[in-house]
Parts: C-alpha cells; sequence; structure tokens
C-alpha cells in the first residue's frame, strides 16, 4: 500500500526538521522518497506530522501488572472500553492488553517498552505482548538483585557476568539491563533496604555502586543497543537527590561502545521526578529539580526521563519492594508483594495523588522543574507508567509544558500551594516547542534505546510509524493540546493506517524486539556448568525450562550483537 | 407529576439491565421515545417495548417529580435505578443485582425480595425493601475500600452476609435476621439490626456502629466491653449531634484487630447474655 501524507507541518528533530510543510510518503512499511501516482493522498494540512511515539519507560505487561489488575477490581470499574468492532477491555491505571495497545495506538504511539521484567517471569510477560495490539513492544529484565549478578560482581569477574547477562537477555527474550534499587530489594527479602550508594548488601557484602558500576561495563562490553536503565536507591524519600547524583557521577568515567544503534550515554536514570527531593523530612521537603536538571545539562554521559506525577488515581507497581511497603505504610492502603527467587521482587499499592495534597502537588512541581529546566536533547516524558500517573495522560503533560497559561492556571487554581513555594516552577516562563515535544517522546527515546535506525524519525527507509495530530503549533489553550494529543487525527504502524480521529481503525500486532548476544563458546560451557549446578541447588524449574519459546511472539525482531571478543 | 408505567410482559432467561430507565433520563421523554430505548440483555440488546408494556400519566399539579413504576419484576431485571438522581422508583415485585447502586438521591420502593448488592456504594437517597435481600446490602464495590457514603437503606426482611462493608456514612436498618459479618471493615455510619445475627458482627471495622436489638448469636472475641449503657446517644464523630436510640445495650469497642478502633457495638440486654 502506498500513501503520500502531503503538506503536513512535519516535526523529526533526528532529522533536524522543525515544523517544515513537506510531503511524507509510504511505500511497503518504510519511507520513501516517492511514491506512484496510485498513491492514496491523505491532506494533512494545517495538521502536524511527527514519527511514531516511542515510549521508553512504561509497566504495560506481566508479573506486576497482573497483579495490580486482580488487586484493584475497582481501578478496572473505572474506565470501561467498548468500541464497536474492537476488543472490550478495562481499567484506568491498570488497563487490559489490548486497551493498552488501543490506546496508546490513540496517542499516535507506535513502540513501548515494559520497564522491569523478572526473568522467572519473562514467559508471562511475553504471553500478555502477543495480546498488546498496534505497538511494537519489548521488555528490560531486573539485574541489580539477581544473585548470580550479585556473586559474579563479588568475585570481580565481569566476564562471566557479561556471559550470564547475555545469556539471560537471549533466555528472557529481553532488551536491555533494568537495574531497581540496587541491592535494595535483595536486602528487602532479609527485612531490610540500602538506603546510599555504599550500604553493604546483606550476605553479599558488595554495594549498590558494584552493581551499578559493574553493570554499566558489562553492557558496554557487550555493548548492547541502551545503555543501563536504572531506578536507584531511596527511591521516594526526602533528601534522596544527593544519592541520585552520586549514583549519576559513579558512572561517568565509563564510555559508551553500542554495537548497535547510535546512543552516546551510558546511563539512563528513570523517573527521575521520584528521585530529586531535597530536604530530610517531608515537612521541609523542597525541588532539586533545578541542580538536578544543571547536572543533566552539564553532563554528557546520561539521559533521563521524568516520571511525571498526574494528580490522578493510580496504581504503583514496582520490583522495588521495600519502597513499596513503605508507601502501604503510609497510605495504608491494601498492598501485594511477592519475592522472585534468586532474582527480584516486587509491590504494588493503589496510590491517590489528590492535587489537594501539598506532598502531592511538590511532587508534580518536581517533575515540571526537570521538564523546564532540562535541555530538550535530555530528558523524555514519561509518567512511569502507572506509578506516577497513567499514560493516557501524557497529552495533559505535553499541554502543562507547551502553554504557560495552563500551567498557571493549575498551580493557581488546581494543585496546592506547596507546588510554587516549594518548587522553582514559577521561576520560568519557558514552553516547550512542537520540535522539542517531537524530541521528548520520539527522537530522545528512540535515540537511546538504540533504536533510531528506523525507530523515531521520518527519514528515508526508517519505518512509517507516523503520527499526525490536528493542532496549530501555536497553540496555547491547554484542552485543545490535550485533546489533540489523546485523539491523533492519523497513525500509521508500518505503513498502514491504524488510527482515524482517534479510534482505532486497524489492529495490527507488533513486533517484539529482543536482543541476542553472541558469546564466546568457551565461555558459555563454563556459564553453563555454572548456571546448571545453581538451577538445581536453587530454582524452582530446571534450566531447560527456563528459556521463553519461539512460540511466545507474534514476531520476534531480533537486534543481534557479537560479543564473542569477551573470553 | 409525570408517572412511568413499566408491565413487564415478557418472559425473559437471560437477565436485562435497566439502568437507563432512571426517573431523570425519562423526564423529558414522550411514549414512544421510551419504547424504544434499548437495554442490554447479556451480549445483546432488548428494547424496552419487546420487554414491557408502557403507559405515561401526566398531570399538571406542579409536581416536578417522575415516578417510575415497575409492574411484574422478578430477579431478571437488574440494576434498577443504578446511579439514580432524584426521582422515584416502585418495583411492584423482585430486584435483580444491584438496585439502587451507586445512588445520589431519590427513593426506590422494592414491594418484594432482592437480589445481593442493594445499595452497592450509595451516596444518598432512600432505598426501602419490604422482602428479604441477599448478600452485600450497602456494601462497596469489589476491591474498594471506599463504601456507602450516605442515604438510608431498610430492609423489611432478612439479609444475607457481609452487609454495610467498609461503610462510611448513612444508616441500614435490617428488620429481619442477617447472616455473618454485618459492618465487616466499617468506618462510619450506623448499621441498626433488629432481628437475629448470626455472628461476626463489625469484623475489623474502625469506626462506626453497629447496634444489634435481637440476639448475637456469636461475638468476636476482639471487642471491649465498656458497660451497660441505657438510651445511648451514638456520636460518631465530635462533630455529630448524635443519634439517639432507646434501650438497655451492652457497648464494646473494636475491632481490636486494628490499631486504635473506634467501632461502637450495642447488644441490647434483653436479648444477649452478658459476655464480655
Amino acid at each position: 500500500m502506498e500513501y503520500i501524507i502531503k503538506n503536513g507541518t512535519v516535526y523529526d528533530p533526528t532529522n533536524k526538521v522543525d515544523g517544515e510543510k513537506m510531503d511524507i510518503c509510504v511505500k511497503d512499511g518504510r519511507i520513501v522518497e516517492s511514491v506512484s501516482n496510485n498513491a492514496t493522498v491523505l491532506d494533512a494540512n494545517n495538521k502536524i506530522v511527527m514519527p511514531g511515539g516511542v515510549d521508553s519507560h512504561s509497566h504495560i505487561a506481566g508479573a506486576k501488572v497482573n497483579t495490580g489488575r486482580t488487586l484493584r477490581p475497582e481501578d478496572s470499574k473505572k474506565d470501561i472500553w467498548n468500541r464497536e468492532g474492537l476488543r472490550k477491555g478495562s481499567g484506568f491505571s491498570v488497563p487490559s492488553t489490548y486497551k493498552t495497545g488501543y490506546q496508546y495506538s490513540g496517542m499516535g504511539y507506535t513502540t513501548v517498552i515494559e520497564a522491569a521484567m523478572p526473568p522467572l517471569i519473562a514467559r508471562h510477560t511475553h504471553e500478555e505482548f502477543i495480546d498488546l495490539p498496534q505497538i511494537d513492544k519489548a521488555a528490560m529484565p531486573l539485574f541489580g538483585n539477581n544473585w548470580m549478578v550479585l556473586e559474579y560482581l563479588k568475585a570481580g569477574d565481569l566476564n562471566m557476568c557479561a556471559a550470564y547477562v547475555a545469556w539471560l537477555l537471549k533466555a528472557t527474550r529481553g532488551f536491555a539491563i533494568k537495574i531497581v534499587n540496587p541491592g535494595g530489594t535483595e536486602a528487602w527479602g532479609w527485612g531490610k533496604n540500602v538506603h546510599g550508594l555504599d550500604d553493604e548488601i546483606p550476605y553479599f557484602g558488595i554495594t549498590p555502586r558494584d552493581i551499578v558500576r559493574g553493570l554499566a561495563q558489562v553492557n558496554e562490553m557487550l555493548g548492547l543497543p541502551h545503555s543501563i536503565h536504572v531506578h536507584p536507591n531511596n527511591l521516594g524519600h526526602p533528601g534522596n537527590w544527593e544519592t541520585t547524583l552520586e549514583t549519576m557521577e559513579c558512572v561517568k568515567d565509563i564510555k559508551a561502545k553500542p554495537k548497535f544503534g547510535k546512543r552516546d550515554t551510558v546511563y539512563y536514570n528513570t523517573h527521575l521526578q521520584f528521585h530529586s527531593y531535597g530536604g530530610t523530612s517531608w515537612k521541609d521537603c523542597v525541588s532539586k529539580g533545578v541542580e538536578m536538571a544543571e547536572y543533566v545539562n552539564k553532563n554528557d554521559h546520561l539521559m533521563v526521563d521524568i516520571g511525571q506525577i498526574t494528580l490522578d488515581e493510580t496504581t504503583t507497581m514496582t520490583a522495588d519492594g521495600p519502597m513499596e511497603y513503605d508507601l502501604h505504610m503510609t497510605n495504608g492502603l491494601k498492598w501485594a508483594n511477592c519475592d522472585v527467587e534468586l532474582e527480584t521482587g516486587s509491590g504494588v499499592v493503589p496510590f491517590i495523588y489528590s492535587p489537594k495534597g501539598p506532598v502531592y502537588s511538590l511532587q508534580w512541581a518536581i517533575g515540571l522543574d526537570l521538564f523546564l529546566h532540562a535541555n530538550s536533547d535530555k530528558v523524555i516524558l514519561t509518567t512511569d507508567h502507572p506509578n506516577a500517573g497513567p499514560f493516557i495522560r501524557y497529552p495533559r503533560v505535553i499541554a502543562w509544558l507547551i502553554s504557560e497559561e495552563y500551567r498557571k492556571d493549575w498551580i493557581e487554581n488546581r494543585v496546592h500551594k506547596w507546588a510554587a513555594q516549594k518548587s522553582h516552577i514559577t521561576d520560568t516562563d519557558r514552553e516547550y516547542t512542537m520540535y522539542e515535544i517531537a524530541k521528548i517522546t520520539r527522537a530522545n527515546t528512540s535515540k537511546v534505546l538504540g533504536l533510531s535506525d528506523d525507530r523515531g524519525h521520518l527519514g528515508l527507509g526508517a519505518r512509517a510509524d507516523i503520527a499526525i495530530y490536528d493542532i496549530d503549533p501555536e497553540e496555547k489553550n491547554g484542552k485543545k493540546i490535550e485533546k489533540a494529543f489523546l485523539e491523533a487525527s492519523y497513525a500509521f504502524k508500518d505503513g498502514e493506517i491504524v488510527v482515524k480521529d482517534g479510534n482505532v481503525v486497524k489492529e495490527v500486532f507488533g513486533n517484539t524486539i529482543y536482543v541476542d548476544a553472541k558469546i564466546n563458546e568457551e565461555l558459555e560451557a563454563e556459564l553453563m556448568k555454572d548456571l546448571t549446578v545453581r538451577f538445581k541447588k536453587y530454582y524452582s524449574v530446571n534450566i531447560e525450562n527456563y528459556p521463553v519459546q519461539e512460540a511466545y511472539a507474534n514476531q520476534w525482531e531480533p537486534i543481534n550483537i557479537d560479543a564473542t571478543e569477551i573470553k | 407529576m409525570k408517572e412511568v408505567i413499566f408491565t413487564v410482559n415478557a418472559e425473559i432467561d437471560v437477565p436485562v439491565e435497566l439502568d437507563s430507565l432512571l426517573p431523570k433520563n425519562l423526564q423529558d421523554m414522550g411514549i414512544e421515545e421510551i419504547k424504544k430505548i434499548q437495554l442490554p440483555q447479556g451480549n445483546k440488546k432488548i428494547s424496552v417495548d419487546e420487554l414491557c408494556d408502557v403507559v405515561v400519566n401526566e398531570n399538571d399539579d406542579g409536581d416536578a417529580t417522575l415516578k417510575v413504576i415497575i409492574n411484574g419484576s422478578s430477579m431478571k431485571l437488574k440494576r434498577i435505578g443504578e446511579k439514580m438522581d432524584g426521582g422515584e422508583i416502585i418495583v411492584n415485585g423482585d430486584a435483580g443485582m444491584y438496585v439502587g447502586a451507586e445512588m445520589k438521591s431519590g427513593k426506590i420502593t422494592v414491594n418484594g425480595n432482592a437480589e445481593c448488592w442493594v445499595g452497592q456504594n450509595l451516596k444518598g437517597g432512600e432505598i426501602v425493601i419490604n422482602g428479604n435481600a441477599k448478600d452485600y446490602v450497602g456494601s462497596a464495590y469489589r476491591g474498594d475500600w471506599r463504601g456507602m457514603n450516605g442515604g438510608k437503606i431498610t430492609i423489611n426482611g432478612n439479609v444475607g452476609t457481609e452487609i454495610g462493608e467498609y461503610m462510611k456514612k448513612g444508616l441500614i436498618v435490617i428488620n429481619g435476621n442477617c447472616k455473618i459479618m454485618p459492618g465487616v471493615h466499617q468506618n462510619g455510619g450506623i448499621i441498626m439490626l433488629n432481628g437475629e445475627v448470626e455472628g461476626r458482627a463489625g469484623g475489623e471495622m474502625l469506626k462506626g456502629a453497629i447496634v444489634i436489638n435481637g440476639p448475637l448469636k456469636s461475638k468476636l472475641p476482639s471487642f471491649e466491653y465498656e458497660g451497660i449503657v441505657e438510651d445511648p446517644l451514638i456520636k460518631l464523630t465530635k462533630k455529630d449531634e448524635g443519634t439517639q436510640i432507646k434501650g438497655a445495650y451492652y457497648k464494646y469497642i473494636g475491632d481490636f484487630v486494628n490499631n486504635k478502633p473506634k467501632g461502637q457495638l450495642y447488644l441490647s440486654v434483653e436479648h444477649n447474655d452478658p459476655v464480655y
């Protein structure tokens, strides 16, 4: 099928296209220079055209998401999806699989990464991916509390650690190294936690610093497309900004050596908003958003996503088990907690970020502080769905960024006065341009994930993942911006129109992307010898039953990496 | 005053949901329009005139209330008066699940029995069931910790288990007998039980009051005895003017499986043994 999208105002930061009126030609799922006369013409005059959205951090499938659904039938009732010709679904903060795919697609998103996959439960994550239509997806297995990783790092054996990481990525069909509260979730198994970067992890005797540095080195040894993806220690605690800075600083000397993709960063700090709190308690807590943003601007080795609070009732879920316990003790609501054998843990707690609450309003302002003071080349828009808010609020976040007037309305009329008092949100009149919005939702994400070869841009040869929004680039009305980005005028997935006027018109099933890193045979043999013993001794499953089989995807999209030089 | 009378004439097997037949929705509709309303029935739809005969009576007495009367109702008619906001519904016959669920104001009278979930998450208004009701009268939706938040439910017959679960405000009066766990997780409001109660009243309650005027067959051990009170005035908050009840009661505070509970449990002296 051929298309020509005529006269759209195009924003494609990867190719430095900033609001130019141009035509985009689509043929056989790719963007091409020209098409034949048979091409369907789509008039995009007075509309803006962007690459399909790429979300680098969202929780859309797997064990904790499903636990969230089970734990919260009342959330399921809150939002019912019932459109003619499509699968029914429900759930506001933890929507069911089909609804998740449809809604992402409706917003013009085409690739979404599940940010935390317990390796042992990889099969479940992939099973949900099979039922997640409209988008390409990938999942990041958790490594930061994994016994094998901790032991190899304790022994200082980076080569074996690298071999294990490569094997696990392949076995679980995972995409990148995710680290959550390094050492802390393992300590939680002992009823403890770690707070500082140099706290000792019970039994293993190493520190979070060793884990972050070790895995960052392993990541570059293997040359993975994405850098380490880190949720540092001490999440959500006042005063944690120092821990966050230390964590960012500790990998500064490591150089990026990706064998796939174009990233130049070695560290990705996710949901930075939750890690930018000053003060010593919630009484004297202040925003350190500006300080963090300045650090991010000054340093080239890292990228961050924000995890913007959207002031909704939502469901928090993370592999950071001890943190979820803290949260449950704070709000007294129901919770679920889980230990995943040798690998990780997790917790789920419902949460109400009320705009009337002083702390929640401050958290909201900290996220915006980060956005408004950071260089738009270095930040990424997320809500850490559903932790800080559901992904269907991205359009609202975009509206807060684009329109100072809309932001002001919220500061003056909707949120608690702490938002303005304890942050720098009112010090700036910065308004994001459409070009910058395209950066923080497309260009930056695809680059940092190592997927910018054919995603997140509209250059020749790129996948024809395209979003068209019916909005004037100069629009400042918050409600209009929100509506336009919530209901894309058109969305293309691999060259086919899947959304029209915000409604899904075609159901497609995307690829599951994973990394297949080939390691040296001798090293692999040594690793398998070691792993066989461990599986027999500790795991409840046999090593033969552990890997995710071929059948667990609609279509696999492997990223092949040759790491055989590691010996 | 406008009166819309539905008389069920169809034999139905799969339950029909009537939540669109609210007085407010029917206010400005003509009879033909009402007859064409589509009602969900399982995975299909049925129109009102396939289900029942419709009669509309109107007079100009200046009364703006709209009265909906459902004759020949059965347990197969679900969600009667769900999310109702004003007006009155009279059900002659039985009412299926969720009668008056999430209702804000108005009045529903059922001259028959009711299925489970009468007045689920009730916010205001009044529900009267003249027959029996099953489980979860005035309870919260599954998983929710924010239950009934106002209004009054009266059941003149017997009820099932777990009534008033997570109740926050309002009043539930049961004139018949009650099965286990009335007021489980109760967090406010008053439950008056005038018949026999099977047991476990107020399990995990934090606030609110349960008054039992009949015998309670087994009391939870995690309630602390306070003494005998005559004609107590139940105050639920500092600002609460209080609700006066008549008679002599053993008063307990609980449920002490929680920290610092303020739940009040009153057992009538006349029908209960002094157990403390």
